[in-house]
């Protein structure tokens, strides 16, 4: 009973870390540098220039 | 006639009668106020861009007025090109972002360029990242782009300071993040002991909940917590309790506590310490992010002098870097440029726009002698100037100094809290110390009278202490901006509240900035409608804004005019031509009296420090025309508010002193001192904070600039110009005076709510300080009192978010 205890409880520590570190590297790429535009960006089309048919 | 009940499609602005232009796009019919706005309109649509027109935000201010219209050169750019994966990236400033539509307008454009790789603009600091094929396209063709669409880009150098602000944020982000995600985990293990508390828990299992607690904790108070623990340090170190040493010490109190009960058995606190931190990071964070767009105001400044210049060695013009110039040097500088350096005109004449440095809207003409300032604009005439200073000993630059030198001789306030932990910190460390002795002294054993001790230090040291300033001061700032009032940290809403005397700027702030006409009085034998369009034919080619005044008012009256022929802007503030082949001239009563103009009565006298026009035809006086920079009507309200609250009121302005006295009565200021330059306004700032006031500066000019950082509280008003904005502390989003109002009450309501919040925090605690030193604190006491305070102090806080906006 104890010892399942613990090695959950270390799983679980060890999937916080996993988190973490794709917090770490999320950061150090710059991800968060800019937290306005993405939610805009989202919402553009990829327009089309002109003289180009939506089609292709 | 009336004017068009449609606004113009591409600005908005009301369309006068007679100069509509339409548009047939589909079925709908398009109305435009001019030609440059259909040209715009032509030139977005035409690039399959009219989504821009679906997305942009009227309630976000539109560009200044003034924007930069220097010329690109690549010799200069390139020294910004660095390479990037194969191809070369260039980092570009865009002056005039104001909207999310402003960065996809600007992203598509760039990206549509033959040989752009890839365009990202960032919309918080309006910086753009441009990867280019540099075999298809040089950099000058990108700016040159940008600046047709009405932005004024400018290359952009990261400086070490900007370098340093950037790994400070990113500093924070990494120990708030490690510190949420320990928090995390922590809090599962604290539930289960808590569980573990009133449902009997095996010691083993609890030891080993306790132990991976300590693990956990650990990283966050002595990585995460780092900044608080030097900022502690340094409170000791300057003998001067601060907020910092409050939430050192509650964190490493029941940190040192609960380690000792980990080993020597006992209830532990370790979540208390890790909350702490982690919340007040959080905290740190949010205001950091509010900062920075406030940091880059001085470069911003600098940017206004264009950085290159046109040099004369010999006869051939040269195009050299403005830093190069040296004094006796001669240069060009053509229309719509800006002068590059102060110096003196040695041939030609112009009209020169001196409100970047004076504030003054109306340009000046200069002519040969005359000398200009650096970073004025010229609008009407290429001359020849002769260099008199560096460029980095140029007004501009002066004024970027005086901005520095206020900034950082302005002292940090000491914020409520810090105030108050001045107090209760010495206070919990003597009764700390005395409960220890006295349990110690009537025979207790040296553990329990430390944990004891220790505890008073924990119950009385919360979280909601730290929670109290942020979260009221997070409600407040939100709760104003959604009003249209930025507050730049908060720091300035507490200043806001304390404020004792409100010093305006006149032009701009309390006027529109731009003069109008208001009164026609033709002579005897003209009536009024033939002196308009005498008037406004002469001025029909001027740049000028008392020519734009006066043909605005022409439109608005429905007075069609001819086009003037011959037009020439006279040095000396006139205009000569002739009009159906009659010669007109319009212009100073001195002008006219040059010009030998008969019939001039003596009388003429401008009203309330208006400006006079005189129009003369075939040699003769005919009439005068009086305008007038007109007064925002919302500024008495504004001054009527502060005087009700108690708030001393005074006018600064760079014009003379007997408009700045008219001015200062019309909106019931009490005094009204005119004739300053941009460092005489900041030392008026400077003097009255000597004498004991807290200053509130409202202004919009870069000649402001100095002032608004030397008070306690800045404040921009919208539609100024971008340095005013960026040396303030509290911006105003729309032209609206009244809002000013709105936002002291704010501040004050806000500052009582946090008063509110650091009684509750306190008093909640201090009922456990009693029960600590009698050594019968009990967990469970403890648990719920710092819950319930934190509950209460954010529950208080959030009821600024209900006041409804008025």
């Amino acid at each position: 009973m104890t010892s399942s205890l613990i090695a959950l409880m270390i799983l679980s520590l060890f999937l916080g870390c996993g988190c973490w570190l794709f917090f770490l590297w999320a950061v150090r790429k710059g991800e968060f540098d800019d937290i306005e535009r993405p939610k805009h960006r989202m919402l553009d089309d990829d327009d089309v220039p002109p003289g180009q048919d939506r089609a292709d | 006639m009336k004017p068009a009940a449609t606004p113009c499609f591409h600005c908005g602005a009301q369309i006068p009668a007679g100069v509509l232009i339409e548009e047939r796009a589909g079925d709908a019919a398009l109305c435009f106020c001019c030609q440059g706005c259909h040209g715009a309109y032509l030139m977005i649509s035409g690039a399959g861009l009219d989504d821009f027109y679906r997305r942009r935000d009227w309630q976000e201010t539109g560009l200044a007025p003034e924007i930069f219209q220097g010329r690109f050169h690549d010799s200069h750019l390139s020294r910004f090109v660095y390479p990037a994966q194969e191809a070369s990236a260039i980092d570009i400033i865009i002056g005039g972002i104001r909207c999310a539509s402003c960065v996809w307008l600007n992203e598509k454009i760039i990206a549509r360029i033959p040989g752009v790789l890839e365009a990202r603009v960032n919309y918080a600091t309006g910086r753009a990242r441009v990867r280019f094929d540099p075999a298809e396209v040089a950099p000058a063709a990108i700016f040159e782009r940008i600046a047709r669409i009405g932005y004024a880009p400018r290359p952009y150098t990261e400086t070490a300071a900007r370098e340093g602000a950037r790994r400070e944020q990113k500093d924070l982000l990494y120990r708030f993040g490690t510190a949420f995600f320990l928090t995390m985990q922590l809090m599962a293990y604290s539930f289960a002991l808590y569980a573990g508390y009133f449902q009997g828990i095996d010691p083993e299992m609890k030891n080993y909940l306790q132990l991976f607690s300590l693990l956990v904790t650990t990283p966050v108070v002595f990585y995460s917590g780092w900044p608080f623990l030097a900022g502690a340090w340094r409170g000791i170190a300057n003998r001067s309790p601060n907020m910092e040493l409050l939430i050192a010490i509650g964190a490493l109190s029941s940190y040192s506590y609960s380690v000792y009960a980990t080993f020597a058995g006992g209830e532990v606190y370790f979540e208390t310490a890790a909350m702490i931190v982690t919340l007040i990071l959080a905290g740190r964070l949010l205001e950091n992010a509010a900062k920075r767009r406030a940091s880059g105001g001085i470069e911003r400044l600098l940017g206004l002098c264009s950085g290159q210049a046109q040099r004369f060695a010999g006869d051939m013009l040269e195009t050299v870097d403005s830093l190069e110039l040296r004094p006796g040097d001669l240069i060009l500088v053509s229309p719509g440029e800006r002068f590059p350096v102060d110096g003196r005109i040695t041939e030609g004449s112009t009209d020169v726009d001196e409100s970047a440095a004076t504030g003054e809207a109306v340009p000046l003409v200069r002519c040969a002698g005359d000398s200009v300032i650096a970073g004025s604009c010229n609008l009407t005439g290429a001359v020849r100037v002769a260099c008199e200073r560096e460029a980095a000993d140029s007004f501009i630059a002066r004024v970027a100094r005086l901005v520095e030198e206020a900034q950082s001789r302005r002292a940090p306030i000491q914020g409520l809290a810090d105030r108050v932990s001045a107090y209760f910190v010495p206070a919990v460390l003597a009764l700390s110390l005395a409960t220890f002795c006295w349990q110690y002294f009537s025979g207790g054993e040296f553990g329990p009278c430390l944990m004891s001790a220790l505890a008073v230090v924990v119950i009385a040291c919360p979280c909601a202490l730290g929670l109290a300033t942020p979260t009221a001061i997070l409600a407040g700032t939100g709760a104003a901006a959604s009003g249209g009032v930025i507050f730049r940290g908060g720091d300035v809403l507490e200043q806001l509240s304390r404020v004792t005397l409100a010093v305006f700027d006149k032009t701009g702030t309390l006027t529109w900035g731009r003069p109008e006409l208001v009164e026609v009085r033709p002579a005897a034998g003209t009536d009024r409608r033939r002196l308009l369009v005498l008037a406004a034919s002469i001025e029909s080619g001027s740049l000028h804004p008392i020519a734009k005044a006066i043909r605005d008012y022409a439109a608005r009256n429905g007075i069609a005019y001819p086009t003037g022929t011959g037009l020439q802007g006279m040095a000396g503030g006139g205009v000569t031509g002739r009009v159906a082949d009659e010669p007109v001239a319009l212009g100073s009563v001195s002008f006219l009296e040059d010009l030998g103009v008969i019939g001039i009565p003596d009388t003429i006298e401008s009203p309330d420090g208006g400006m006079v026009v005189c129009v003369a035809r075939g040699g003769s006086y005919c009439g005068t025309l009086l305008l007038k920079d007109r007064m925002r009507d919302d500024a008495p309200g504004l001054v009527s508010y502060f005087n009700r609250a108690g708030i001393r009121t005074l006018l600064l302005s760079g014009d003379r002193q007997v408009s700045a006295e008219k001015a200062a009565a019309w909106a019931g200021i009490g005094t009204g001192i005119g004739g300053l330059s941009p460092a005489g306004k900041a030392a008026q700032v400077d003097l009255r904070r000597l004498s004991g006031e807290t200053v509130l500066m409202v202004g919009d000019g870069i000649n402001d600039a100095p002032a608004l950082s030397a008070a306690d509280v800045g404040c921009a008003v919208a539609g100024g110009t971008d340095i005013a904005i960026e040396t303030s502390d509290l911006v105003l989003v729309k032209p609206d005076l009244e809002r000013l109002a709105g936002a002291h009450r704010m501040a004050r309501r806000t500052m009582t709510l946090v008063r509110q919040n650091l009684v509750w925090a306190f008093l909640y605690n201090t009922i456990g300080i009693p029960l600590a030193m009698a050594g019968k604190l009990t967990p469970i006491y403890a648990a719920a009192a710092m819950a319930l305070s934190s509950l209460c102090v954010v529950g208080n806080s959030l009821r600024l978010m209900r006041i409804r906006r008025d």
